[in-house]
């Protein structure tokens, strides 16, 4: 049962070593009920498609995953679609050539392969920080893109379809369901599967093991110096931050019923998943689920509207580095830009005005300064 | 399957050309990444801008001075076009490259580093977008025009049959490989950029504006981009996705030769060229693999590549 405790003077709840003040508590339970609602917000209108929160909540899992070591170990990884797409092709290949039905198995698999492949990937692009180790991660996980689509067993760029077994379709407790119904219940298998990895890496980010990677991210040397083994650290985060996108990757494959090299391994798919991470707010716990969702959402309702949807993810991505790099669940928390904004406006309304001005003399500035930047460049310095 | 030495020779002279065209994407991002300490995912986006806009002025070009004639002055018409269109490329790609460092890269040197990976993320989006707003959504091919070159027999000479667009890549592309040294050993220029990237501080201390190097480094890294980009286009076509497998490539090319070594970026670059053309006739899977292997190799023996010094390690 939930033990009162206090913190730093206001009242809070601890329970199962998660501690909340009552305001904390009540977001919680209000977003763990709207996530379970949304089949039936979805259902209520067409613009919002179950399918399309469901994946942007999946890619925001991997990214939750991917954010364990941007947070912390402040490693910037290019290749977490690597994970992502092999829980989603092991999934594929279990179903396809070993006949396995359940999904409780499909995704063990999924996490079996996830697993190793981290631990290879690891072992190899961990040597390096910095740069190199995005460059690295990148080109391993268009390694895994190229083999893919070069091997006819995988079914090259037309991907495999899972659909074991006399029923077509991987069996939820055993039992087959009718196509809508599998939607949901995978929905809500999802949402436990998230809630899940969302307490586990809660109870991660409490403990000493967080402190360590952090002290690894702020200085490798001295982190070293006092006796932290770090290669071993940074390399057990990066497995676990590759479970999740593997875990991830099963759920999408059994979940779409079939996995395409484009859509799971692709560098893309890559920088997807770290943006979904800063755009919700990477020093966060839920933003890069949160950003996983808006992204999807975004990329879904931009290609209805344009084809030019690449463009508007690009400019979104523009405002985000500039305008609000904590993400979006960091801008939105008290003491975040969006707040200390708002109650400038509501004390004195006209310092939109001085804004508005502000941004036109920095673009002002911006063009003038890289004009002459060109005109050094081809005709020399004045 | 039996391999004659004139096939072996074609097949390594084809790997030496995209060796040379790698080279000079890689270039480019190998001297972004060693002195502004940036990693440009938009670098492939910059190849493609190239390998597009030289199709239009090689296009304007031949429209002016009419189909390719015959004999050694319309031969030699007709090669000054292709190198005028591919400078003219390369000149429209160094503002580009200008703009995007004075406007967007500057303000975030001093942020995290995963910052900059999501801006030139940005710029890759944009980018893709703003060429298929431009040029449409299908491929364009060129092998009209660029057929005519290779009907020139320039290899006959020494009994090989060639083709001679080729020929001029692998002419070409030295060309830029001795320049590029030039600048870098032996201008004044060259050598302020290379203070700027051994030691920051001290460079500015005598007097060297970081500001300006950053932006000349990263035009001379789009002029580069456009310049391979409008090399390669020939032939084959110019599609909207032909940006990343240079790009990744390149990262491959970097890796083996050591982060910000210009002669790593060289020996990397022919080394994947070369093998990669090898593997195309002896086992064709592993033509894309291939790269990566050798970079995992590498890595393994060699943690720093095989020139390189800045390659943090831990």
């Amino acid at each position: 049962m939930p033990e009162r405790v206090d913190r730093d003077g206001t009242p809070a709840y601890r329970f199962l070593g998660v501690e909340v003040t009552r305001r904390e508590a009540a977001f919680l339970v209000l977003g763990i009920l709207f996530l379970f609602v949304i089949p039936d917000i979805a259902s209520l209108s067409d613009s919002l498609q179950l399918s399309v929160i469901h994946q942007g909540l999946l890619f925001g899992f991997a990214a939750v995953g991917l954010n364990l070591l941007l947070r912390h170990t402040k490693l910037t990884s290019f290749g977490h679609a690597a994970f992502f797409g092999t829980g989603a092709y092991a999934t594929a290949v279990l179903a396809r050539y070993a006949g396995v039905q359940s999904v409780g198995l499909l995704l063990l698999g999924a996490i079996a392969a996830a697993t190793v492949m981290a631990a290879i990937i690891g072992v190899l692009s961990l040597r390096h920080t910095g740069l190199y180790f995005a460059l690295l991660t990148l080109a391993f996980g268009q390694l895994l893109y190229a083999i893919a689509l070069g091997q006819s067993a995988l079914g090259g760029s037309d991907g495999l379809p899972i659909r074991p077994g006399p029923a077509n379709q991987p069996l939820l407790f055993g039992t087959a369901f009718s196509p809508d119904v599998y939607q949901v219940l995978t929905y809500y298998l999802t949402v436990v599967v998230i809630l899940i990895g969302l307490f586990v890496m809660y109870r991660i980010t409490q403990s000493p093991f967080r402190n360590a990677l952090d002290a690894i991210g702020q200085e490798r040397t001295r982190a070293r110096f006092i006796g932290l083994p770090v290669r071993r650290y940074v390399w057990a985060a990066f497995v676990i931050s590759g479970i999740y996108g593997g875990v991830a990757g099963g759920l999408y494959a059994v979940v779409r019923q079939y996995v395409r090299p484009e859509g799971t391994l692709f560098f893309l798919r890559s920088g997807d998943i770290l943006f979904m991470a800063i755009l919700g707010g990477f020093r966060t716990l839920v933003g890069p689920l949160i950003g996983g969702v808006v992204l999807v959402f975004l990329q879904d309702v931009g290609q209805d509207v344009t084809q030019y949807y690449e463009f508007l993810t690009g400019v979104v991505l523009l405002i985000l580095v500039y305008g609000f790099p904590r993400g979006i669940v960091g801008s939105l928390r008290s003491g975040g830009i969006v707040n200390t904004r708002l109650s400038e406006l509501r004390r004195e309304p006209s310092v939109l005005s001085t804004w508005s001005r502000n941004a036109v003399q920095s673009i002002e500035r911006k063009v003038a300064e890289s004009l002459t930047s060109l005109r050094i460049i081809l005709f020399g310095v004045d | 399957m039996a391999v004659t030495p004139t096939a072996a020779l074609v097949q390594t002279l084809n790997g030496i050309q995209f060796g040379f065209i790698l080279f000079m994407i890689a270039s480019g991002l190998t001297v972004i990444l060693g002195i502004l300490d940036v990693l440009n995912l938009a670098h492939g986006e910059l190849f493609s801008l190239g390998a597009y806009t030289a199709i239009g002025v090689f296009g304007f070009i031949i429209g002016i001075i009419g189909p390719p004639g015959g004999g050694v002055v319309g031969t030699a018409v007709f090669i000054l076009a292709v190198l005028a269109a591919v400078l003219v490329t390369a000149a429209i790609l160094l503002p580009v490259g200008t703009l995007f460092e004075a406007v967007f890269l500057r303000q975030i040197y001093d942020r995290d580093q995963v910052y900059q990976l999501v801006l030139t993320f940005a710029l890759l989006l944009i980018l893709l977008d703003v060429k298929k707003f431009i040029w449409g959504d299908s491929s364009i091919r060129t092998d009209a025009v660029y057929s005519a070159i290779n009907a020139i027999p320039t290899s006959e000479l020494v009994g090989l049959n060639y083709p001679t667009y080729n020929v001029f890549v692998i002419l070409v592309g030295s060309a830029v490989v001795v320049g590029l040294f030039w600048f870098f050993e032996r201008t004044k220029t060259g050598r302020i950029i290379r203070a700027t990237a051994i030691d920051r501080e001290m460079a500015t201390a005598i007097g060297v504006s970081t500001d300006r190097v950053f932006t000349l480094v990263f035009a001379l890294g789009a002029f580069l981009a456009g310049f391979a980009g409008a090399m390669a286009v020939p032939p084959t076509a110019a599609t909207l996705e032909m940006g990343t497998n240079p790009l990744v490539l390149s990262f491959v090319v970097i890796v083996i030769g050591g982060l910000g070594s210009l002669r790593g970026a060289f020996v990397g670059a022919l080394l994947v060229g070369v093998i990669r053309s090898w593997m195309i006739t002896l086992y064709p899977p592993g033509e894309i693999a291939a790269p990566f292997a050798i970079m995992a190799l590498i890595l393994l023996v060699k943690p720093e590549g095989l020139f390189g010094t800045w390659g943090e390690t831990a």
